[in-house]
């Protein structure tokens, strides 16, 4: 999508360049073509080439939810082949920029779905060689906001009709059993980790030795697990499935005696352990639907509980939220699937979260647990412009993706796609209550519209008195 | 002047609950209704509580919300609501709740959760069971009916499962927690459950394998019912199926798809002048639905609430949206509970939202729409005088899943209460 | 046996006595498509030793030489379907065999071949079967001879890449190319040392060497006849020419010289891709490789390769596959795929849905339920001549109506394409092998 294609109001920030502006009315014009015809005018220095070859993008007029904290009206967001590079009010485009106009609208980061299944065709394995980023499903993935998936302990780019660049790690996660009810798992769990504690810790020894011998001998690698070695550097997170209270209180223990963090996931009775596992430095990855009833023998706190994220987070332990389903599910029975990331975490702020704290439970939390934080779950200078352009709060579950940015490139436009266009089509009538209020009135008092051609004209005209008002009242 | 005054109020609101956009918003919030509530003291035995809210969500015909809100119980009944009361009695319980919403108890018409697990929701001996009755099942309070409480559901119709035809008659009955069967129960025999289409085809060889002899039995025993009006004869097999066919109970049809629907409503509304609700209406049933509409038949929609596979242009349908597009005017939603969660009531209602249903007709969809669908309109499905005190305190809209429940109030008495009890959803 | 049914079937239409090779026959056709250079009216094709020795409109004829007379017929080149594994029943695996050929299959005494022909398909790519992998190399035939030599026209028409998104797939691929790069490495150092060796040594030493590599030879070749004939006739030439250098480079692995080949621009790859993201991974495994590929769509209800068509378009590649209508994935929205990648600038080849006589039969009628949804005649009906000629490499002789290619000509009673149409008679090279003409 190149310049002026940003299909709500098309109005355009004043400090644009008027070049710019003289191109945001030809929806046609592509950014090259416009680069092109700026070349005449400008001499064409080696700069100009230079700028010419990166690629710009721009989001502008938009309600920023940055979730770093905060948010800002009128905002421009503008990448550089893909990474933000600035963020701000006033912000000069470069010429050629791509536009997308937010029109007022609500900008998210991309989210980040923690554990996701056939967002990317039938691929589990070696997604290098075998993502499909034309499969339906991710195109759904994106129209409901998720542009970062795990999948397999891999974290994926939602990239779409792309390969290059869709692993973003390979193996961010590994999956160790700790269970109680495999003892013997357990047991030999325990030896590898004592076996690659003590591989490190002599490497290491190793390390500072052979700076001064240099025929010191590398420790030998015997009984150590190469994955956890990986653990316990840190270049890799484990992972663990535990829900019960003595499970959970064990994983714990292991990581405290060992010196890492680890990802806990299910975690349903976490919300009675909480301190220790805060303690521990441990990361939850819950549900905050899941379902248990305590044992009728068990006479402390057990069970499931709606504010178990809550809980854990007061606790200092990371959370991140998943639905029950990690895959696309259009059975017909809605809001339980990977699409109902942001209704899941719904429920978490019912149990207690904040709604930005439930936010970060599907972006920066599940990001940096797939070690990918550097890049996705925020929007902030340098990392992947992974964008959100909402039509309201993205929390609230009449809340839809209008577009979709991935690597600074729209991927999904809900009114060019088949699934969602015909939901509320008109943006105007969709918007957050305080406007529709203001809308009412203002219709009132300005003459009825005309033909619908002339309608994006008036939109145009329309809305920055609206977006005055806005301010007005918030003052 | 009076009418901005209550939109910004309405506004401060908005604002203090965890969404920005509520599913009412936009409308004009109604100011011909504000009251100053004058309450009578209390008469000797007499109870009464007070709640006043930020928003009083009323349900009732002209959907009036009273920003704040003041709702009078005396005796488990509403006596009053409005805007505000100043002077309250003594010996009234006064419940301040000044951000929050208060909204009718919910009302579900398709569950199976009264015997506390899936089991005891089939008689699979015969094809029809009009003797059939699910009260002996019942276990009031029990958990999956109190998290139902804990998700804002007071009234729940009990029903058989649809492994036969005409599974047998259910219970009406109120989520209370530490009760007895006499005090939950509404109306016992509540309703008819029928079941057309899909699941009671078996697949055995018995006779009603298809569409048509599953019909043929159905008529054939209502055929019987009506012949033993007509003889004055007294069949207690058939007693409490004549009081379908004179319009004393009414009847929950289980029915999905296209054909399934028609045939549904042609049969409970034309063959069969009943009160009926036809219970489901998934799949690609939302194609048919302006002919089911068009001869009157109530659609109790769930447990799914979107459509993507009959779509001919992909589209993601919300069944609600097609049906309140096409005309139906008494919608309700269903869990099918445990299918989906009793406690995940207000959800399907979000769903169906979300997939473009309007948001307070999907909230009227959980409350007064299943009350005049089964009658009971009269007693819950809106804070009006004269009916059932069953009210939940919401923390903010009662369809966004980000909203908790405060208090949930059942014939006046507090049977959930978050802050005594823990917050159980 | 096959001749002989040839034969006795010419005999039997008692009005046409131009059976015999060598005659001279012209044909007066009111409707000559020659696909290469456009419709001719009133055409007049002269046929000369089963050649085509002119064509033209309104043309004189010498006196004394057999005319067919078809004033009413529409006359197309035979049609040539490059896909296809008529008369072949192997089923195959999933290997890397590049080396294997197709024609090593290939059984003569078939009555297959003549069913094809009554179909008006004159010409046949044969694929080595695999369900992935690399199966072979596919052979251009003429569905007429009594052995496999006879009936062979080209040997290595195309290298069969079934290729799907997998690691394995795409190694397949580097692999076969990086094993190439090292014998190009190899035979550069083998040159260099020779170079020196020559300049010590002089040419003292050079028969020997030569025979040291027909020995090497005999041991790597294929038991199969033709793929002797096939090398010796390669060997010959490679001898003739290296032994003049005096050079005779290190024998190649049999699995690597396809590659070799494929860079020397001598061997096509047919690469069958399922999906669009096919499309994308084979692309990365090929890299900055340059090699001529064709791409076979494998057809299916909802496939989405409209997704990469304007990528395919822009690198105007040749896309294979059967004229059929598919659909947007989760939609009844229809797709005319062969439509859009000619709109989007690549070259079509269309396939018959299948190897069945009914299948071949239908094979016009179907594009023409192409043809009506959209898709360009002209085309439709080179996609089904000249251009799966062109992609067997054979384009020299069969394809179209033109001067020095085989008679390979059918004669309908109306417009090919139009269901109402019957295809009266089959011309191959200059004889009725199928239906009568009026002479």
């Amino acid at each position: 999508m190149k310049l002026g294609h940003g299909q709500l109001g098309r109005r355009i920030l004043l400090s644009v360049s008027s070049a710019l502006l003289a191109l945001s009315f030809a929806p046609t014009a592509s950014a090259q073509d416009a680069g092109g015809e700026e070349k005449k005018d400008v001499s064409a220095s080696e700069d100009a080439a230079k700028k010419e070859e990166d690629k710009w993008f721009a989001v502008i007029n938009a309600d920023v939810y940055p979730g770093t904290g905060g948010h800002f009206r009128d905002g421009t967001i503008l990448a550089k082949n893909g990474k933000i590079e600035q963020i701000g009010v006033e912000v000069d485009l470069p010429e050629g920029t791509t536009v997308l106009d937010a029109g007022g609208l609500r900008v998210y980061p991309g989210l980040v779905a923690y554990a996701s299944s056939g967002l990317f065709g039938a691929s589990s394995s070696d997604f290098a060689d075998t993502v499909n980023t034309f499969s339906p499903n991710l195109v759904m993935a994106l129209g409901n906001g998720i542009t970062t998936a795990g999948q397999s302990g891999a974290a994926l780019k939602l990239k779409r009709g792309e390969i290059e660049g869709v692993l973003m790690k390979e193996k961010a996660t590994t999956l160790l059993n700790f269970s109680a009810q495999n003892p013997q798992g357990r047991r030999s769990l325990l030896e590898k980790f004592d076996a690659s504690a003590r591989y490190l810790r002599d490497y290491r020894a190793w390390e500072e030795q052979k700076k001064s011998d240099k025929d010191a001998k590398e420790p030998s690698k015997k009984d150590s697990d190469a994955t956890i070695v990986q653990v316990l550097r840190g270049d890799v997170r484990a992972r663990f499935q535990a829900d019960d209270r003595e499970e959970l209180l064990g994983v714990a223990r292991l990581a405290q005696k060992y010196g890492f963090r680890p990802v806990i996931e299910g975690c349903r009775e976490g919300w009675t352990v909480a301190e220790e596992l805060g303690r521990a430095g441990a990361y939850a990855v819950v549900t905050p639907r899941d379902r248990t009833d305590k044992s009728e023998e068990l006479v402390a706190a057990g069970g499931t509980s709606i504010e178990n994220a809550a809980i854990l987070r007061r606790h200092g332990v990371q959370v991140a939220i998943v639905p029950s389903s990690k895959g696309v599910d259009l059975g017909g029975i809605a809001g339980r699937d990977i699409l109902a990331l942001t209704v899941e975490a719904g429920f978490g702020v019912r149990g207690g979260l904040t709604n930005e704290a439930a936010l970060e439970a599907i972006t920066v939390v599940p990001a940096r647990l797939l070690g990918v934080e550097h890049r996705v779950g925020t929007i902030e200078v340098g990392k992947d412009c992974d964008l959100l352009v909402c039509d309201g709060d993205l929390m609230h579950y009449e809340t839809f993706v209008q577009q979709a940015v991935v690597d600074g490139k729209v991927v999904y436009e809900k009114n060019k796609e088949l699934f969602y266009a015909h939901i509320r089509p008109n943006i105007d009538s969709v918007l957050a209550p305080e406007t529709r209020v203001d809308k009412g009135q203002e219709g009132a008092a300005k003459p009825a519209e005309g033909e619908a051609k002339d309608k994006e004209e008036k939109k145009d005209e329309k809305g920055p008195d609206q977006g005055d008002k806005k301010d007005d009242k918030k003052d | 002047m009076r009418a901005l005054c209550v939109a910004m109020l309405a506004l401060a609101s908005c604002r203090a609950a965890p969404g920005a956009r509520e599913g009412d918003g936009g409308r004009p919030e109604s100011a011909s209704r504000t009251l100053e509530l004058v309450i009578r003291p209390l008469a000797d035995g007499e109870t009464g509580l007070v709640v006043r809210c930020g928003k009083l969500i009323t349900c009732d015909a002209e959907d009036t919300i009273f920003a704040p809100g003041v709702l009078v119980v005396r005796n488990g009944r509403i006596e009053a609501a409005g805007e505000r009361c100043d002077a309250v009695p003594k010996g009234f319980e006064v419940l301040e709740f000044p951000d929050a919403t208060v909204a009718p108890g919910l009302v579900d018409l398709h569950t199976h959760i009264h015997s506390g697990s899936f089991a005891d929701v089939n008689d699979m001996v015969l094809p029809v069971n009009p003797e059939f009755r699910t009260s002996p099942a019942i276990v009031p309070g029990n958990r999956m009916i109190r998290r139902g409480l804990a998700g804002g559901v007071t009234t729940l119709f009990g029903i058989p499962g649809s492994g036969t035809s005409m599974s047998g008659f259910g219970v009406l009955y109120k989520s209370k927690l530490d009760t007895t069967y006499d005090e939950a129960v509404i109306a016992d025999p509540g309703g008819l459950k029928v079941a057309e289409d899909s699941n009671p085809q078996r697949e055995a060889g018995d006779f009603g394998v298809g569409r048509g002899a599953l019909a043929w039995i159905i008529q054939d025993v209502n055929d019987r019912a009506k012949a033993s009006i007509r003889a004055g004869s007294d069949d207690p097999g058939l007693a409490n199926l004549r009081k379908i066919h004179t319009k004393e109970l009414p009847v929950l049809i289980h029915t999905a798809g296209s054909e399934g629907i028609v045939n549904t409503a042609r049969m409970w509304r034309v063959s069969n002048d009943t009160r009926s609700t036809l219970s489901h209406g998934c799949f690609d049933a939302w194609k048919t639905s302006p002919a089911v509409i068009a001869i009157g038949m109530t659609v109790n929609n769930g447990p799914r609430t979107i459509e993507w596979f009959s779509s001919r242009e992909g589209r993601v349908i919300g069944i609600s949206a097609e049906y309140l597009k096409n005309g139906a005017r008494n919608l309700s939603m269903n869990t099918d509970s445990p299918v989906v969660p009793q406690e995940e009531l207000a959800l399907q209602s979000a769903m169906s939202s979300r997939y473009g249903a309007d948001g307070l007709t999907m909230l009227r969809a959980l409350t007064i729409h299943p009350a005049i669908a089964f009658g009971i309109d009269d007693r819950v499905g809106s804070l009006e005088p004269g009916k059932d005190a069953d009210l939940i305190v919401w923390n903010g809209w009662p369809l966004d899943p980000r909203s908790r429940v405060e208090l949930a109030v059942i014939d006046g008495s507090v049977e959930y209460d978050r802050a005594r009890d823990g917050q159980i959803f | 046996m096959k001749l002989r049914n040839l034969l006795s079937s010419c005999v039997a239409l008692a009005l046409s006595s131009l059976a015999t090779a060598g005659d001279l026959v012209a044909i007066k056709a009111g409707h000559v498509e020659t696909v290469s250079h456009g419709c001719i009216q009133h055409a007049v094709i002269l046929v000369e030793d089963g050649k085509i020795v002119t064509v033209g409109k309104d043309l004189p004829i010498e006196r004394g030489i057999p005319i067919i007379e078809a004033p009413d017929l529409w006359i197309v080149p035979g049609f040539v379907d490059p896909y296809s594994r008529v008369g072949l029943d192997a089923r195959g695996g999933s290997e890397f065999n590049p080396q294997i050929r197709a024609e090593a299959e290939l059984f003569p005494r078939n009555e297959e071949f003549e069913e094809t022909l009554e179909t008006g398909v004159t010409t046949l790519g044969l694929y080595p079967p695999g369900s992935g992998g690399m199966p072979g190399q596919a052979c251009a035939i003429r569905p007429v001879g009594a052995t496999a030599q006879e009936m062979l026209i080209k040997s290595g028409s195309y290298l069969l890449f079934v290729f799907r998104s997998d690691a394995r797939s795409k190694k397949m691929l580097k692999d076969a190319f990086e094993k190439a790069d090292e014998y190009v490495e190899k035979e550069k150092k083998a040159r260099e040392k020779w170079d020196k060796d020559q300049s010590k040594k002089k040419d003292d030493k050079k028969d020997e060497k030569k025979e040291e590599k027909k020995e090497e030879k005999k041991e790597g070749t294929a038991a199969d006849f033709q793929d002797e004939v096939a090398q010796d006739k390669k060997d010959e030439k490679a001898e003739k020419t290296d032994a003049a250098k005096g050079y005779v480079p290190p024998e190649a692995d049999e699995k690597i010289k396809p590659f070799l080949d494929l860079r020397a621009n001598k061997l096509r790859m047919l690469v069958t891709l399922f999906g669009a993201a096919d499309w994308l991974h084979f692309s990365q495994a090929l890299g900055k490789e340059k090699i001529g590929y064709d791409l076979r769509i494998a057809l299916t209800r909802d496939i989405d390769v409209y997704e990469v068509a304007k990528q395919i378009g822009e690198k105007k590649l040749r896309v294979v596959m059967e004229p059929e209508i598919t659909t947007m994935a989760g939609t009844l929205r229809q797709r005319n795929l062969p439509a859009e990648f000619v709109a989007a600038g690549a070259k079509l080849v269309l396939l018959p849905r299948g190897d069945s006589p009914t299948a071949l039969k239908n094979w016009p009628r179907n594009v023409g339920e192409i043809i009506a949804a959209g898709l360009d005649r002209d085309v439709a009906l080179r996609a089904m001549t000249l251009e799966p000629a062109e992609m067997l490499g054979i384009a020299e002789r069969v394809g179209s109506v033109d001067k020095d290619k085989d008679a390979n000509l059918l004669f309908f009673n109306g417009d090919p394409f139009e269901p109402s149409s019957k295809l009266i008679a089959v011309m191959f090279e200059g004889r009725i092998v199928h239906g009568e003409v009026q002479q």
